[in-house]
C-alpha cells in the first residue's frame, strides 16, 4: 500500500514536471539562448542591438502569429510568401497610381483578405488538403507579381509610405509596435473569444467540432483570412522597408521560417495544440539565432545549417512530454 | 504441465486509475478458454500485457513453466502467444499469402521474394486447418470470415501456442460462425490453446472448456464452463445488484415534438417516418448496416438527406447543419465517443462548454467566471467525477466522459435528445447512472431516442421500439409488445409491418 502511494506520488511529481516542461520549454530554450549569446558577445544586450533583432523579426513574427492560427486549426498555408510579394506589389502600384498612403494600405489588406477567403474556401468547402490549395495559391501569386512586374522589382513613389516601416515612436519603431499588438490580439482571439477555442477544437477533432454544432466551414474561411491579411500588413511593412518589391526574391522561403517558428513554439503540426506565445519565443529564439550568428561572423551560407538543426532539436525535445 | 500460462497478481494502473487490481489468469494446454467481462472490465488491458503492449506494475507471467519479461509485442510473438484483434490486420489490397507472410517474408540469398515456397507453405498450413482457398487470392475479394482465418493462418505459421482471439465473431454471418467454430476446434485437438473473449454467451458455451470473468479490474469467478450456466457467468459479470434493476418509470407523454416524414437518405435508408412526443423515449435498433445512425446523423444535419421532412412542434424545419439542429432543439450524443465526441487536447470544462460557448460571451471574450458556473452546475447535477475544471477529458473515466457530452446538449437547453449508443465504452455503475439520468430527463418532459444494437437496453428504457432493416423500419413495437424475439424477427426482415402505423 505505502508502495503504491509512493509511487502515485513520483507520478504526480513526474506529471507535474513533464506539464511545466511542455507550457515553458520554448521560455526556456530562449533564456539559454539569450545567456549563451550574451557571453558570447558584449555587444548583444545594448540597447541597439536588442531592438535591431525585434525589428528585423516583425515581418516574420507577424507572419508566423498567422501560421500559428492556420496550424492550430490542423491546416497549413504555404502561401504566405509569394502572397506577401504579390500583396506588396498591389500597395505600391495603388501607392504610386492614387499617391495616397491609406488608399495603399487599403487595397493590401483587401487583397489579402481575399486571397486568404480563396484559401480558406477551397479547405473548407473544396474539401482540397490545405498543403496542395496553399501549394497552388504559392505558384499563382508568385506567378501573377512576375507577370505584373515583368521580372523585375515595382518601387514606391510616395516618400510617406516609408515611414511606415521606418519611423517610430519613443525610440520603437513602427514595425515592432505592430508586431507587438499582432501578437496581444492573436492571444487574446486565440485565448480568450469562442472563435480561438473553436480553432482548438477542430484542429484536434473536426468531426466531434462539427457534432458539436460548430461552423467548422466558417471557422476555416475565418482562418485563412485571418492569415492572409496579417501577411498584407507584413508586406506592407516589408515593401515599406526597402521602398520595393522584387517579384522574384521578396518573401522568397517565408513560409518556411514561418512554419519553423510556430514548430520552435511547440505548436503541433496536426493542430490542436500549441500557444500563441510559444511562437512569439520561436521567432525570437530565430531571431536571436541570426544576430547571433552575424555577430560571431559566421559564415551567412551556414546560417541555414543552424536553423535547421534547431528546428529538429526543438521538435526532438517536445516529443518527450 | 499443468498450465501453459500462469498469470499471478497483474496489477495495472493508468493516470493513477488502477484498471487492473492484482488479477490471476491461468491457461491449459488445447483449451479454449473464455475470458468473460463488461466493457471496461480490464479483459482488454489483461490481453494487451499478454500480448507484450502494456507492461505491467506488478505480477508475475509464467509461460511454458518459465518465468518471462513480456517486455514488447516481438517478445510476446516469439513466445508463441499471437493475438488476433478485432479490427483484423489484414491488409486488403495484399494475396493472402503475402498477408500470411507480411514483415517475415522467405528471401532468396539474391533478395528476391521466395513467392513459391512462400505460397506452398501457405497451402501447407490452410489445408492443416481443412481450408482450401487459393494463397495468390486477394485478402479484399474474400468474406470476412476468410479474413479472420488468414489472420488464423499467419499464427499458426508463426507457430503460435497461445492464440488469443478478441470478438472474433462479431462481422461474421451464421455460416461463417460455424466455420470459425469448426476451425477452433480443429486447433484445439493440435495442442493450441486460444483465449476466446466474447460478449455472446452462447458461443462461449458451445467451444470453451473453461472460463475466467473479471469485474472492475478483479477476478469474478473462473471454472469450467460445465459447471456453471448463463445466469451466472451474466451475475459474475455486473454484479447481481445492477442487473435486474427496473429502471422504467411510466410518465404522461405530451404533445408531439418531432416528426419526420418519408425521410430518405441513398444508399443509408429510405422513407422513414415516427412522431417522438414530449417525455417520451423512443428505441432504434437493428442489426449492422439498419441505417440507424445515419438516420439521426441526418436529423441532426450531419449528413445531407435527399428527401422528406422534418418538423419540430408541427413547424416544418430545415436542418442543413448541426448549428440548424441546435437552433430547432435537437442535442445528439454520437457513438464511439472518442471519434466523434470528445476534443482530447481539451479540459473536461473546455469540453462541455463548447456547444454553449457564444452564450459565455462578453464584449466579444468568454467569461471565464460564467463558463465556470456552468461547470459546477452539472458537475452536482451529473454527478460527475472530475478532480477540477481544467483535467483533460481523457483522464475522465467513459461514463463521466459521457456526461459531459450530455451536459453540452442540456447547456442549450435541447428539448430532443439522440443517444447513439449510449453506454458504449462504459463500465457497470456508469451504465445504471446513464439509464437513471435519461429516466429522469424524459420525467422532465425532454424527448429522447436511443440507438442500441443492445436490445436489453433498449427493452429497459423504451417506451416504443423502432426495428429497421437495411435502411428501413420494418416494425413499430409498443412497450408492452416488444421483447427480444419480436425484434430480432423484424432486425433480420423476416417480419414487417409495411407502412408501420406508429
Amino acid at each position: 500500500m505505502l508502495n503504491q502511494t509512493e509511487r502515485n506520488v513520483r507520478q504526480q511529481v513526474g506529471a507535474r514536471a513533464s506539464w511545466l516542461w511542455s507550457e515553458y520549454s520554448v521560455i526556456v530554450a530562449f533564456l539559454v539562448i539569450v545567456i549563451v549569446a550574451a557571453l558570447a558577445d558584449g555587444n548583444f544586450l545594448s540597447y541597439t542591438n536588442l531592438t535591431n533583432i525585434l525589428r528585423q523579426v516583425s515581418i516574420i513574427g507577424i507572419i508566423s502569429l498567422g501560421m500559428t492560427v492556420v496550424m492550430l486549426s490542423g491546416g497549413i498555408d504555404l502561401s504566405v510568401g509569394a502572397v506577401l510579394a504579390f500583396v506588396g506589389g498591389i500597395a505600391l502600384l495603388a501607392l504610386n497610381s492614387s499617391q495616397s498612403v491609406t488608399l495603399a494600405l487599403l487595397a493590401a489588406l483587401a487583397c489579402g483578405a481575399l486571397i486568404g477567403f480563396l484559401n480558406g474556401v477551397m479547405v473548407s468547402k473544396g474539401k482540397i488538403a490545405s498543403f496542395i490549395a496553399t501549394l497552388g495559391v504559392m505558384a499563382a501569386a508568385r506567378s501573377l507579381i512576375l507577370y505584373i512586374a515583368n521580372g523585375g522589382s515595382i518601387s514606391g513613389e510616395v516618400e510617406a509610405y516609408t515611414l511606415i516601416a521606418n519611423g517610430e515612436i519613443g525610440g520603437i519603431s513602427y514595425p515592432i509596435i505592430l508586431f507587438l499588438a499582432v501578437t496581444l490580439l492573436v492571444y487574446v482571439l486565440m485565448h480568450k473569444t469562442p472563435f480561438g477555442r473553436y480553432v482548438y477544437a477542430i484542429g484536434s477533432n473536426e468531426k466531434a467540432a462539427l457534432l458539436s454544432a460548430i461552423r467548422v466551414d466558417r471557422v476555416k474561411i475565418g482562418v485563412y483570412t485571418l492569415c492572409s491579411s496579417f501577411v498584407a500588413l507584413a508586406a506592407v511593412i516589408e515593401s515599406s522597408r526597402l521602398n520595393s518589391i522584387s517579384s522574384a526574391s521578396s518573401g522568397l522561403a517565408y513560409e518556411l521560417d514561418a512554419i519553423a517558428a510556430v514548430i520552435i513554439g511547440g505548436t503541433r503540426m496536426t493542430g490542436g495544440r500549441g500557444k500563441v506565445l510559444g511562437t512569439f519565443f520561436g521567432v525570437l529564439i530565430l531571431g536571436v539565432l541570426n544576430n547571433m550568428m552575424n555577430l560571431l561572423n559566421v559564415s551567412p551560407y551556414l546560417q541555414g545549417l543552424v536553423k535547421g538543426l534547431i528546428i529538429i532539436i526543438a521538435v526532438l525535445l517536445q516529443k518527450k512530454e | 504441465m499443468e498450465y501453459v500460462l500462469r498469470m499471478k497478481g497483474i496489477t495495472k494502473s493508468f493516470n493513477n486509475v488502477e484498471v487492473l487490481k492484482g488479477v490471476d489468469f491461468q491457461l491449459k494446454p488445447g483449451e479454449v478458454h473464455a475470458l468473460l467481462g463488461e466493457n471496461g472490465a480490464g479483459k482488454s488491458t489483461l490481453m494487451n500485457i499478454l500480448g507484450g503492449v502494456l507492461v505491467p506494475d506488478e505480477g508475475q507471467i509464467e509461460l511454458f513453466g518459465k518465468r518471462v519479461r513480456l517486455s514488447g509485442p516481438h517478445v510476446s510473438k516469439s513466445l508463441g502467444i499471437s493475438f488476433i484483434h478485432q479490427e483484423l490486420n489484414v491488409v486488403s489490397d495484399l494475396r493472402v499469402y503475402e498477408n500470411m507472410f507480411l514483415g517475415a517474408e522467405l528471401t532468396d540469398r539474391f533478395g528476391f521474394l521466395r513467392v513459391d515456397e512462400m505460397c506452398r507453405r501457405a497451402y501447407d498450413v490452410l489445408s492443416k486447418l481443412g481450408i482450401s482457398l487459393d494463397p495468390k487470392a486477394y485478402v479484399r475479394e474474400l468474406d470476412a470470415s476468410f479474413r479472420q482465418i488468414v489472420e488464423i493462418a499467419r499464427a499458426l505459421l508463426e507457430e503460435a501456442r497461445i492464440i488469443i482471439m478478441d470478438e472474433p465473431t462479431t462481422s461474421l454471418t451464421d455460416h461463417e460462425i460455424d466455420n470459425l467454430m469448426a476451425l477452433i476446434r480443429t486447433l484445439k485437438s493440435s495442442g493450441v490453446s486460444i483465449i476466446y473473449i466474447s460478449h455472446k454467451l452462447k458461443e462461449v458455451f458451445s467451444i470453451c472448456d473453461r472460463y475466467t470473468v473479471l469485474r472492475d479490474g478483479r477476478l469474478a469467478g473462473t471454472g469450467e464452463i460445465a459447471d456453471t450456466d448463463e445466469e451466472q457467468i451474466t451475475r459474475m459479470m455486473v454484479g447481481k445488484s445492477v442487473a435486474d434493476i427496473n429502471y422504467y418509470r411510466p410518465r404522461p407523454l405530451g404533445a408531439p415534438l418531432l416528426s419526420v416524414t418519408q425521410l430518405s437518405c441513398a444508399p443509408f435508408f429510405r422513407n422513414v417516418s415516427f412522431t417522438l412526443h414530449e417525455g417520451e423515449i423512443l428505441g432504434f435498433t437493428g442489426l449492422a448496416g439498419d441505417g440507424r445512425t445515419e438516420l439521426f446523423e441526418c436529423i441532426f444535419g450531419y449528413r445531407r438527406a435527399a428527401g422528406g421532412e422534418i418538423s419540430v412542434y408541427g413547424r416544418p424545419v430545415r436542418i442543413a447543419h448541426p448549428q440548424d439542429a441546435l437552433k430547432a432543439g435537437i442535442g445528439f450524443v454520437p457513438k464511439n465517443r472518442k471519434e466523434n465526441a470528445i476534443i482530447k487536447d481539451m479540459s473536461v470544462l473546455q469540453n462541455m462548454s463548447l456547444t454553449a460557448l457564444k452564450q459565455y460571451r462578453r464584449h466579444l471574450l468568454i467569461d471565464d467566471r460564467r463558463e465556470r458556473a456552468m461547470y459546477w452546475s452539472y458537475k452536482e447535477r451529473l454527478a460527475i467525477k472530475a478532480a477540477d475544471p481544467h483535467t483533460p477529458i481523457v483522464s475522465l473515466s467513459g461514463g463521466n466522459q459521457q456526461k459531459v457530452v450530455l451536459a453540452k446538449w442540456l447547456e442549450v437547453n435541447a428539448n430532443i435528445l439522440i443517444f447513439d449508443n449510449p453506454t458504449q465504452g462504459i463500465d457497470v455503475g456508469a451504465k445504471s447512472e446513464i439509464y437513471h439520468l435519461i429516466m429522469q430527463l424524459a420525467a422532465q418532459g425532454k424527448a429522447i431516442v436511443i440507438l442500441s444494437s443492445e436490445v436489453p437496453e433498449i427493452l429497459k428504457l423504451c417506451d416504443r421500439v423502432f426495428v429497421m432493416h437495411q435502411g428501413e423500419i420494418t416494425g413499430c413495437l409498443e412497450r408492452s409488445q416488444a421483447d427480444e424475439e419480436q425484434i430480432m424477427l423484424y432486425a433480420i426482415g423476416v417480419k414487417r409491418e409495411g407502412q408501420v402505423p406508429c
